[in-house]
């Protein structure tokens, strides 16, 4: 490795560790809802009832469910199925599925509040 | 009589086309039969491999073919040609190309293992802008900093590997590659 692949390596690091913060602070605005959005609007919910969700995309449809406080999803039309592999949408850690244009999200208000509601039960 | 000019880029299209062949192989057999990678939406990126040989042997108007090339392939053979998945790949493709190109101008400085790492960084951040997009919202950009940070020993492992495999192409190859 030479000096300037030491730079490149240096560059990039930092910059994944400066973006951090950013992405904090995105996460912590949100409202206290989960929201599910495609391309023909959006939908916003809390994580206190389980339910269902199909969202018809570019492509197909995705499906979310929330169970048990947590918001996931559980199949998409899309070839690559990243979104299904990611499974659970977290606060600052959305679950996309952009074949279809669909985003499912978690603030970390909600996040707070489902936790407890699960407690509760 | 063919004169040595022809010889020698008939070679190169030779050269060019079996890396091309070989990085379509890797991108298909990848997408197909490696088990994904912990952080969604990252891959090991085995297909740069040949783009970062293509660039170290050939220079970066081949690599510029063989990636845009393996692109096609692999999305005609995936059956996502035209679609929102294959754009997002020619988009990491070009964004990555671009970026190794400008750092192989740069003889001395950079080696395969500094392009393949800014390369597959740069992958990742034309991905996650061209996502956002697609989806009208800044969410996927969430991915940054765990995507990045997965780019660094995808990167490290492409380059490495790209080395080794351009030390063991024959010189006689290389010379007429140039």
């Amino acid at each position: 490795m030479t000096r300037g692949d030491g730079i490149v390596l240096a560059c990039v690091l930092a910059v994944a560790l400066l973006s951090v913060p950013a992405v904090l602070a995105v996460a912590d605005a949100g409202s206290a809802a989960a929201l599910i959005s495609g391309p023909a609007g959006q939908t916003e919910t809390t994580l206190s009832d389980n339910a269902r969700y199909t969202v018809e995309g570019r492509e197909g449809t995705v499906v979310f469910e929330v169970r048990d406080g947590h918001l996931l999803c559980t199949s998409s039309s899309c070839a690559d199925q990243v979104c299904v592999r990611q499974r659970e949408a977290l606060p600052g850690r959305p679950v996309v599925c952009a074949p279809n244009g669909v985003v499912a999200r978690v603030s970390g208000a909600a996040a707070k509040e489902a936790s407890l509601d699960a407690v509760s039960r | 009589m063919r004169s040595r000019g022809s010889q020698t880029s008939a070679r190169s299209v030779a050269l060019a086309s079996m890396l091309l062949a070989f990085g379509a192989c890797l991108g298909y057999a990848e997408s197909v039969l490696l088990p994904p990678l912990p952080v969604p939406g990252v891959r090991l990126g085995l297909a740069n491999l040949a783009v970062v040989v293509t660039l170290a042997t050939l220079g970066s108007t081949y690599a510029l073919v063989v990636s845009l090339g393996r692109v096609l392939i692999v999305s005609f053979a995936a059956g996502s040609l035209g679609g929102p998945a294959f754009a997002m790949s020619l988009a990491g493709a070009l964004a990555a190309w671009s970026v190794m190109s400008l750092l192989a101008r740069k003889e001395g400085i950079f080696s395969p293992v500094g392009w393949s790492v800014a390369g597959s960084a740069a992958h990742v951040i034309a991905q996650l802008l061209l996502a956002a997009w697609l989806v009208g919202s800044q969410a996927p950009l969430a991915m940054t900093p765990l995507s990045l940070l997965a780019s660094v020993p995808t990167g490290l492992v492409i380059g490495y590997s790209a080395r080794l495999l351009v030390s063991r192409i024959p010189q006689t190859t290389l010379a007429f590659g140039r």
